[in-house]
């Protein structure tokens, strides 16, 4: 029985049900800042899965939470996050020079080299 | 916390037996949201969906479901309008489903303007029977059906709805679900027959013989089809060829909604009234 993990893990602005996760990359290419990014993944379908890489850049636009068709990242809600005393980011620069850096590796983290 | 889906979906259903990155999801998921946000009780609610991948829809959303015969979406869905005019009835159907075996069906509910949602899930694409051709299916495109390459030509779903007398036609597609999501809220609360067109991917069975291999490049190609509506309606019309406006294409509120004028035939034959003329009517032909 797959289950929703909408609960917040702990003061997280984004995370991940990662047994629901097919590895699409559809949040990666819709991510402004660069928060997001694939990983390989032996275990996963695809060989691959999703990893929060960046969360300190994520603005909270919510854009990978709607375009996930399995249910698997969601977004803070601003209002709890902010009551909690947190804040989303700001889009930078440098966030957005890694997001053009991350698509152009085919939706692979940085670190992982090219797919 | 985040948006609460568990309340309206079946969590033993979980996760999808759609492919990874298949539009269906989002489309459920902005159907969810859109229902959240009009703040609507989950009885009142009837999904009745077809089949095909789209006819899945209707057993993963937690509210008055039934999964009905190929393309006979319409059919059920009015028999369930004129019996609970209450109730809010939404079709899910896909285009094989609503366009080629249901497509009677499909124009006859545009004709009569009764009371629903008609949700299409277009994927230009046989996707559940392994990629045969369907009526979107784009000329050129390799399908098991046509392997020298496809020459039949497209139905226009929106076209064909306006012609056929729906009151309220939109299409979106499913690359900007924020916009998806405000255009099925416009259409459930639109009284008279709405139908959607939501554009989809389905890059296992059209993209990987087509040139379009990941989610990815199956959605940049539906982004390289459409337009919003007001960049359309300024263009020529050799610029406009072989682009699909996005956006709400009509809206009649003046049209005679079809409960209505049963609820008066049910009072004839009460007794309550002599017969139906033709001042009943808003528009008259």
């Amino acid at each position: 029985m797959g289950t929703f993990k909408t609960e917040n893990p702990g003061n997280q602005p984004v995370w991940v049900n990662t047994s629901n996760c097919k590895a699409c990359d559809i949040c990666v290419s819709v991510c402004p800042s660069g928060v997001l990014g694939m990983v390989y993944e032996s275990t996963s379908t695809l060989g691959a899965m999703i990893s929060i890489n960046n969360p300190e850049s994520c603005i909270g636009c919510n854009e990978c939470e709607i375009s996930c068709p399995d249910f698997a990242i969601y977004v803070a809600d601003r209002a709890e996050y902010k009551a909690a005393g947190l804040s989303f980011a700001k889009l930078t620069e440098e966030a957005k020079e890694r997001q053009a850096a991350i698509i152009a590796n085919k939706y692979m983290s940085l670190n992982q080299g090219a797919k | 916390m985040a948006f609460n889906y568990d309340k309206y979906l079946r969590l033993e259903k979980m996760p999808t037996l759609w492919c990874w990155g298949c539009g269906d999801g989002v489309i459920l998921k902005a159907f969810v949201r859109a229902v959240d946000k009009m703040k609507l009780n989950q009885d009142d609610v009837c999904v009745v969906s077809g089949i095909g991948c789209s006819g899945r829809f209707s057993s993963y959303v937690d509210f008055n479901t039934v999964h009905t015969t190929h393309g006979r979406t319409i059919a059920y869905a009015t028999g369930i309008k004129l019996a609970r005019p209450d109730k809010i009835v939404i079709c899910v159907a896909g285009d094989g489903d609503a366009l080629a075996i249901g497509g009677n069906h499909t124009i006859h509910g545009c004709r009569r303007n009764i009371d629903l949602t008609m949700i299409i899930i277009n994927n230009f694409i046989y996707g559940l029977t392994n990629s045969q051709t369907s009526p979107t299916t784009p000329k050129g495109m390799w399908t098991v059906t046509q392997k020298a390459g496809n020459i039949d030509p497209t139905f226009n779903t929106c076209d064909l709805a306006i012609a056929a007398g729906a009151s309220f036609v939109a299409r979106e597609s499913m690359l900007d679900p924020k916009k998806l999501e405000k255009a099925m809220i416009k259409a459930i609360e639109h009284k008279g027959f709405s139908i959607m067109e939501v554009l989809s991917n389905c890059h296992i069975n059209l993209g990987r013989k087509n040139k379009m291999v990941s989610a990815m490049e199956n959605l940049e190609w539906i982004d390289s089809i459409t337009i919003p509506k007001k960049k359309y309606d300024a263009m020529s019309s050799e610029e406009r060829l072989n682009l699909l406006p996005t956006g709400i294409l009509k809206q009649d509120l003046e049209a005679d909604e079809y409960c209505e004028m049963y609820a008066e035939i049910q009072k004839v034959h009460k007794g309550e009234r002599k017969v139906i003329t033709r001042d009943d009517f808003a528009k008259k032909i």
